[in-house]
């Protein structure tokens, strides 16, 4: 009887939790899934068009550009984020005079809205009166303005956005890795004589492997994830430039006026969702195989 | 720099001693200009927010320079009652307040039960809550809470988001999960023993003792809540007098009049940075270690 009441109990404790989930966090997958086979403009009823969707998205050049803005966008980001906010890291892992001044700024960026942050980096990097070209003319580095939200340079411009407000949290993230590594490692080797480049290589790099491949999944996932900040700043303009794929799934479903997507398109956009999801899938288990395989290796 | 050509030269023990030193001491000074400048460059789009927003808005447009030739603090109060700020505040602090509040309650319960309690199908939920952070299918998922919250009426409010923030508790729900794994089943067994009932020793003895547990994820939902921008976006198209401060000002950027006023648009800025980099300032030391305990949950 006490155990059928535990029982009971749990599932009382249990149910708020549940039922959020299930109503808004499974159920609205479950929706994109079924729509997925249908034309659905939002209104009206809705028709059964079978793969329809798919055999649409496969000529959709729009959709697979925006798929490969992503992996540019992605990549930019890992490579300027990871090594810098690891050498961030392992510097302030020393001891040093201001050392958690210094981690309070470098991870400020991240309780700081992207979307708002967005609202500010217009007005740094916008050509005509942007501050940051003012500052370059000024201190004689460009002689021309340069146009940073302009088809040329928007790809970049983002990235650069999105590293600063992403390399304190890695940084953070590696620096309690770091913590977990004993002190005595290193003493003892720089007594058999090794050098701080030495000790980086051969000691830091390997004993914060699994932290390591965490923290690359985590990048990962949230670079194919994030599209808030392009969205309050070009809007994936300009020409689309920097249209990445979960802004296009968000267009299909709440068109803007200025884009090329006028009207709502709930079931290509499910049918988009639901590929874009799969595709962040199997690029994360991917990596996570190519990671075990190391593990072993080594 | 003599020092150096000549410690490279020579062969003397103290000469290389001196190279040594020298070494070192550029070496710091390296690492100290590398440190500072990055500093420097993520710092100063804060400072380009908090002193553009006592910019006149010519001075801004100007541009120029990123330093107020005077000081125009009514910036403030004219953002506050023309740009409708007052009202966004309140918003904004009302939605993270509740979605907070929300949160913590539905995921301490959840955490209490699955960390000290066996049930059937256990498994099975932690399998859906850990699901809910790594699948997403973008913007699709809104559609249809939007239609939930329409056939509900909670469509004109902002409980409507509310709810679908709280739904979004897997994350805390995991972290008061790990920090629940350190506290001592021992003291719920001796309360069991004094006659203590499930809820009571949730409400009196695991509550009070994951007071800084619910701290984090306090501080966590909170900045995520009052950072939202998505769905505080969508849920206010036909509404705007429900947007929140991330809305109301990407809003300002593309302007209703012909001229965007920066002005009004760094200092909304302002207004919703600096509480929460004021609570950050203080909390910095705590901050710091919730996010590093976090990788390990």
């Amino acid at each position: 009887m006490n155990r059928t009441r535990q029982i009971g109990f749990s599932y009382l404790f249990l149910f708020p939790s549940f039922l959020l989930t299930m109503v808004l966090g499974v159920y609205p997958i479950a929706w994109a899934i079924r729509y997925m086979f249908y034309e659905y403009k939002g209104f009206g009823a809705a028709s059964f068009v079978g793969f329809d969707n798919f055999r649409r998205l496969l000529e959709d050049s729009e959709y697979w550009h925006s798929v490969i803005n992503t992996f540019v966008y992605a990549g930019g980001k890992l490579l300027i984020t990871l090594p810098l906010s690891l050498i961030l890291a392992v510097i302030l892992n020393q001891k040093l005079r201001g050392r958690n001044w210094l981690r309070a700024i470098y991870f400020m960026p991240t309780i700081i809205s992207s979307a708002v942050m967005a609202v500010v980096f217009f007005i740094i990097f916008n050509s005509y009166n942007g501050i940051l070209n003012q500052y370059l003319i000024k201190f004689h580095i460009i002689s021309e303005r340069i146009d940073w939200l302009g088809p040329k340079h928007a790809m970049l411009t983002t990235i650069i956005i999105a590293a600063w407000g992403a390399v304190g949290n890695y940084m953070l993230l590696f620096l309690a890795g770091l913590q977990n590594i004993p002190n005595d490692v290193y003493e003892s080797s720089s007594l058999d004589g090794a050098n701080k480049w030495q000790q980086f290589w051969y000691l830091t790099i390997p004993m914060l492997g699994p932290v390591l491949q965490i923290v690359i999944m985590l990048a990962i996932i949230n670079s194919l994830k994030g599209y808030e900040s392009i969205m309050v700043l070009t809007e994936g303009g300009p020409v689309g430039k920097t249209e990445v794929m979960y802004l296009y799934v968000y267009k299909l479903f709440f068109p803007t006026a200025s884009g090329s997507l006028t009207e709502q398109q709930f079931g290509y956009g499910s049918a988009v969702g639901f590929v874009t999801a799969v595709i962040v899938g199997i690029i994360t288990l991917a990596y996570h195989a190519m990671s075990r395989r190391l593990n072993k290796l080594q | 720099m003599e020092v150096v050509t000549e410690s490279f030269r020579g062969n003397s023990v103290k000469k290389q001693v001196r190279q040594v030193s020298f070494g070192k001491i550029s070496g710091k000074v390296l690492l100290w200009i590398f440190l500072l400048v990055t500093a420097l460059v993520i710092i100063f789009p804060v400072v380009v927010t908090f002193l553009g927003s006592l910019m006149s808005n010519i001075e801004i447009t100007k541009g120029g320079t990123i330093f107020p030739s005077s000081l125009h603090f009514e910036n403030y109060s004219e953002a506050w009652v023309q740009a409708n700020f007052a009202r966004f505040t309140w918003n904004s602090l009302f939605l993270s307040g509740a979605t907070t509040i929300g949160t913590l309650i539905v995921a301490s319960m959840a955490a209490y039960v699955v960390e000290r309690i066996a049930f059937p199908g256990k498994a099975l939920f932690v399998g859906i809550q850990a699901a809910t952070m790594f699948i997403s299918i973008g913007a699709v998922v809104i559609r249809p809470q939007f239609e939930l919250m329409v056939k509900l009426h909670l469509h004109t409010n902002l409980w409507g988001v509310v709810l679908i923030l709280i739904s979004g508790h897997a994350y805390i729900f995991f972290i008061l999960l790990s920090f629940l794994q350190g506290i001592s089943r021992e003291l719920d067994e001796a309360a069991r023993i004094d006659g203590c009932t499930n809820a009571g020793i949730f409400w009196r003895i695991i509550l009070p003792l994951m007071r800084p547990g619910l701290g984090v994820g306090a501080l966590f939902t909170f900045c995520g809540a009052w950072n939202e921008y998505l769905r505080p976006l969508v849920f206010t198209m036909t509404n705007p007098k429900l947007q929140t401060l991330t809305v109301g000002l990407s809003y300002l950027r593309y302007g209703a009049s012909a001229a965007v006023q920066t002005h009004y648009m760094l200092a909304g800025a302002c207004l919703s940075i600096l509480p929460l980099l004021v609570v950050y300032m203080i909390a910095n030391k705590s901050f710091m270690q919730m996010t590093a305990g976090s990788l390990k949950g």
